[in-house]
């Protein structure tokens, strides 16, 4: 090749190449972004992780939104990276979101850094009696009740953040394995699952998450609250390893695993999801996202065998409370819209059409009109009013989260040793907490 | 290698006038790019390593306070330990299969373009799109092993779960993904071998592990060690493949000190004590590689 | 004959590691969340183009895709011109206090840092700048990581290529430059494109600081559009399988025509 030809090669190549790219962006562009005809309405941008029990706001309500003149831009992450990604956004004052649709055990890190908007200053009313009043409650940082962290004993609670849709966890069951109704003990969901293993109507009794962090610490919750555990003391001392504790720890990874799928321990929503509506498993405690598709035969093997339920109990029937909460940061660019929003979002009106959707609503007043055959809603009614308890509200949560989460993943790897997992962890998590400066 | 031929070459190539400012003028763009956008935040990082956030924001200056700590951070060193295991054991893998592979390709034959071509897929694909096949692979519900064994007759086959099965399923997914890097290294190296000696050692009636012990690994040895040492830095700061595949789980089982980090930083917001660990490792792969090129220097000197 | 059978054997051993994968996840993206689940069938009994669809409709891959090739294309053609700049003067100029080479180690030195080590600084400097969130943000971040190694992989090409070529050009009358751009540049376009295809390869992979710097569909890149559908809540396994598809698909295409230059720019710096 003499040099000549090769340097016209290159810069042909390149002009060629460079053009060709150019056309192609434009081409893309043109193509990928078909949305300049976007009705000049009010601008909102909502942040929101992925998750099935957002579906009936984004199919139903977001219409409505942009019918009332809201211009809605939704923008879905993956759970795992929207709590750094919005914390760093509001902290910084980067102004990428209006809303964030956050995570309820994330208030306290927002509260705490002090990056959200006051809502009760902008003009919605906390102590409206329509509200579910252990929802509202997780709006305020520092809470109302309860201990607080250090830094924050006497500083006047302000709403920050609003529910947005609830959720908390309910039982969900076979009525064919089930026959007499919802289970009400453990002992019944392990005994009569059993024998619906036995008659070959299901694989596996129960199903639940074992993956470490938050999935395990999830699952394992509603069992250490029915068993009569506690968290913190008031002091924020761990003593999620008292006596109840482990009992419900040992329960958790010993009879519990033993009667669900062998892959249990790497379960997520998805899996346990699938195990349910697939037909293999028997019952499940979990929140809405999969419930919601239990009657759809698109979705589900088993439509119509599937029941709901208050969490079981031994000592008590409590379930965990989690739920959607919207805070408005202090750098969003379109806060003006952004609370209007909020305010038309959670009147009674749209609250109802929630409920009418499938989603468990945020006022009372809206629980009475979900659509005849919705079987959920009221369940969870029943449940909120039987015990629903948030997390503990620390904006080290997601640490004490992952300790714990990791020495319960060994235990049910193990099979066994569920309560010296809980004392491991109590360790960690008292180290920690002192290392942040909490007593 | 610079001899003083090249050298006095340079100097009168040099000229005068503009050409004299003119290495400045074509250093100057690249250098003022990489000065602003990673030599600053460096340093940014560097000053913040020295300091303790609450909440995100700065409440303390500890010195090295933040250094000491992470010795005694149980979760720190377990990450270590879990990267340096995965970055041996994948090296170790792809370099053995990859020279395999490379030996085996030597010799032209029918198919040979193909098989290369093939093989250059899995190191191009994107590695977020690696871990997501790989996660359709293991997964105990939706995955193909779990399909496979059912087809077969037998249950669900869970992987991600057990920590050591989620560590080597870790593992191949490296060797997937950089097997062909190193066959492909490898395979020019042999290549690029002088014929004589080789034909020689026929003539004399040397067989194939003669041949292979006596004269082709020796000769290899330096192109092997250089793939090696770029494996091994590369492999160091993997971090796209386990976010997507485990997120570090089960447990910790594969939770690489970059992962490590980034949740330190991110999801538990302590900042100062993040940088502190990024710097570090910063720190460990730089002595890795110039220890490397150190040891490298003196084997080709001998 | 023995040897003939044996090679086949290594052969579709190879074949069928490194494809079946790939079949899996092409194969998964044609079939619906409810066969993938629940039904867990070895190939998609009633397959569907959905999956894609979605990808395009109520996902906004389009975007994706435009902003990965416009990132990718000005940060290698960057990176490529200040590189190959850089690169010339420190394989060709001897500078006070040997400053050349210095400037050649300290870049080496850079690039391998891993770059998660400057994750939260760079964040905080492209929030300074209000370049979250944008093509140039995420342009000035890979233009500089590609400058460290274009200078590292085009120096070792200029020093291959004979000065004399030069001497002759100048004497002839060109300037410095102009040698550089007439004579040394084209003869070391073989090495440029290798490195420019190598960039591009990283480049639009990239994912770590797509994470980090981009938020909404204006500025994802691929693999960061791809991220959005990992959710281990509610997995959404049809959609992430034709993600992936789509995210490979154009770097994959890519590769295989520029097979031979990619091989050759993969290898050299290894092999000499």
């Amino acid at each position: 090749m003499t040099q000549s030809s090769r340097s016209r090669l290159t810069r042909r190549s390149v002009l060629k190449g460079g053009l060709g790219l150019a056309l192609a962006t434009t081409a893309l562009t043109a193509l990928g972004l078909p949305v300049p005809a976007r009705a000049a309405g009010k601008k909102v941008i909502i942040g929101a992780f992925a998750d099935g029990g957002l579906t009936p706001f984004k199919q139903k309500i977001i219409p409505l939104a942009k019918d009332a003149g809201f211009d809605i831009e939704f923008l879905e992450d993956e759970y795992g990276v929207t709590l750094e990604k919005w914390f760093a956004d509001a902290k910084n004052s980067a102004g990428q979101y209006d809303l964030y649709l956050l995570d309820d055990p994330w208030v306290p890190q927002f509260g705490a850094a002090n990056v959200l908007e006051d809502l009760g200053a902008a003009g919605i009313d906390g102590g409206d009696k329509d509200w579910i009043g252990s929802m509202i409650d997780m709006g305020y940082w520092p809470p109302q009740k309860g201990a607080r962290v250090k830094g924050f004993e006497t500083a006047t609670p302000t709403l920050i953040c609003v529910p947005f849709v609830g959720d908390l966890q309910t039982l969900t069951y076979r009525n064919d394995v089930y026959t007499s109704g919802a289970p009400k003990t453990w002992d019944e969901v392990i005994a009569k699952g059993k024998e619906g293993v036995a008659a070959g109507k299901i694989k596996y009794p129960v199903v639940f998450r074992g993956v470490s962090g938050n999935p395990i610490v999830t699952s394992w919750y509603p069992v250490f609250l029915s068993f009569g555990g506690s968290f913190f003391d008031d002091k924020w001392n761990p003593i999620f390893n008292s006596a109840e504790g482990k009992a419900s720890a040992e329960f958790f990874v010993g009879a519990m695993k033993q009667n669900a799928p062998s892959g249990v321990v790497e379960f997520d929503s998805d899996q346990e999801g699938a195990a349910i509506l697939g037909g293999e498993a028997g019952a499940i405690i979990q929140y809405s996202g999969n419930a919601l598709k239990a009657d759809d035969p698109a979705q589900t093997k088993v439509a119509g065998k599937l029941d709901f339920g208050v969490v079981p109990k031994q000592t008590s029937a409590i379930a965990q409370m989690g739920i959607f909460i919207a805070g408005i940061p202090k750098s969003a660019p379109n806060k003006a819209n952004s609370v209007e929003f909020l305010k038309w979002y959670v009147s009674a009106d749209i609250q109802a059409k929630l409920s009418e959707a499938g989603s468990i609503p945020v006022k009372r007043s809206a629980f009475g009109v979900a659509k005849p055959g919705n079987r959920l809603i009221p369940v969870a009614l029943q449940q909120l009013d039987a015990g629903a308890l948030p997390r503990p509200r620390t904006p080290d949560w997601a640490k004490v989260e992952e300790l714990l989460g990791i020495e319960l993943n060994k235990a049910l790897q193990a099979g066994s040793g569920g309560g010296a997992a809980l004392d491991n962890a109590a360790k960690q998590v008292k180290d920690y907490l002192s290392s942040v400066g909490y007593y | 290698m610079a001899n003083s031929g090249t050298q006095s070459r340079k100097y009168r190539l040099q000229g005068a006038g503009l050409d004299l400012a003119l290495p400045y003028l074509m250093l100057a763009p690249g250098l003022l790019i990489v000065l602003g956008v990673l030599v600053y935040p460096l340093w940014d990082g560097l000053r913040a390593s020295t300091k303790v956030y609450r909440y995100g924001s700065v409440v303390a200056d500890v010195g090295m306070q933040n250094y000491i700590k992470l010795w005694s951070d149980p979760q720190f060193l377990n990450s270590l330990w879990v990267t340096v295991e995965f970055v041996a054991l994948s090296v170790t893998f792809e370099a053995i299969l990859g020279f395999a592979l490379a030996l085996f390709c030597l010799r032209e034959f029918r198919g040979i373009r193909l098989l290369r071509t093939i093989l250059i897929i899995p190191m191009v694909i994107t590695p977020v799109v690696v871990a997501i096949v790989f996660r359709l692979i293991y997964a105990s519900d939706a995955g193909m092993l779990t399909a496979i064994s059912e087809w077969m007759g037998g249950g669900q086959v869970q992987i991600l779960g057990s920590p050591v099965k989620a560590f080597i399923g870790l593992v191949v997914l490296d060797v997937w993904e950089w097997t062909p890097l190193m066959f492909l290294i490898l395979l020019a190296g042999l290549q690029s071998l002088p014929h004589e000696p080789f034909e020689a050692a026929r003539v004399d009636g040397a067989g194939n592990w003669r041949v292979f012990a006596d004269l082709t690994f020796p000769m290899m040895r330096p192109v092997l060690a250089i793939a090696i040492v770029l494996r091994t830095i590369d492999a160091f700061g993997t971090f796209d493949q386990v976010f997507v595949l485990t997120r570090g789980g089960p447990g910790e089982a594969t939770r690489l000190v970059s992962i490590y980090g980034y949740d330190t930083a991110f999801k538990f917001q302590q900042t100062g004590y993040a940088a502190a660990l990024f710097v570090t490792i910063g720190l460990v792969v730089l002595a890795l590689a110039f220890s490397a090129v150190r040891l490298l220097r003196r084997v080709d000197a001998s | 004959m023995n040897s003939r059978l044996a090679r086949i054997g290594v052969m579709s051993a190879v074949l069928a590691i490194v494809l079946l994968p790939i079949y899996w996840l092409v194969s998964t993206s044609l079939k619906s969340n409810r066969e993938i689940t629940q039904e867990g069938t070895l190939y998609p009994h009633l397959p569907t183009l959905d999956n894609y669809i979605r990808l395009f409709t109520e996902k906004q891959f389009g975007a994706y895709l435009t902003n990965s090739l416009v990132v990718t294309f000005f940060s290698v053609a960057i990176a490529l011109v200040a590189g190959a700049m850089g690169a010339y003067a420190i394989a060709r100029f001897r500078l006070p206090f040997a400053m050349e080479r210095k400037v050649g180690l300290f870049l080496l030195t850079l690039r391998i840092v891993p770059p998660v080590v400057i994750l939260i600084p760079v964040y905080l400097l492209m929030l300074k700048l209000g370049l979250l969130d944008s093509w140039l943000g995420l342009i000035a971040t890979y233009t500089a990581f590609n400058i460290t190694f274009c200078v590292w992989m085009m120096e070792s090409f200029f020093r291959e290529i004979p000065v004399d070529l030069e001497e002759a050009a100048m004497v002839d009358g060109d300037s410095r430059f102009g040698a550089f751009r007439r004579i040394t540049l084209p003869l070391a376009a073989p090495g440029l494109a290798a490195t420019a295809i190598f960039a591009v390869l990283v480049t639009f992979n990239e994912f770590l600081f797509a994470l980090a710097l981009t938020a909404t569909p204006r500025a994802m890149t691929m693999p960061r559009g791809t991220a959005t559908l990992i959710g281990r809540i509610d997995t959404d396994w049809a959609s992430m399988s034709a993600a992936g598809v789509i995210g490979a698909l154009p770097i994959v295409f890519f590769a295989l025509l520029v097979q031979r230059h990619l091989v050759r720019g993969l290898t050299m710096g290894a092999v000499k």
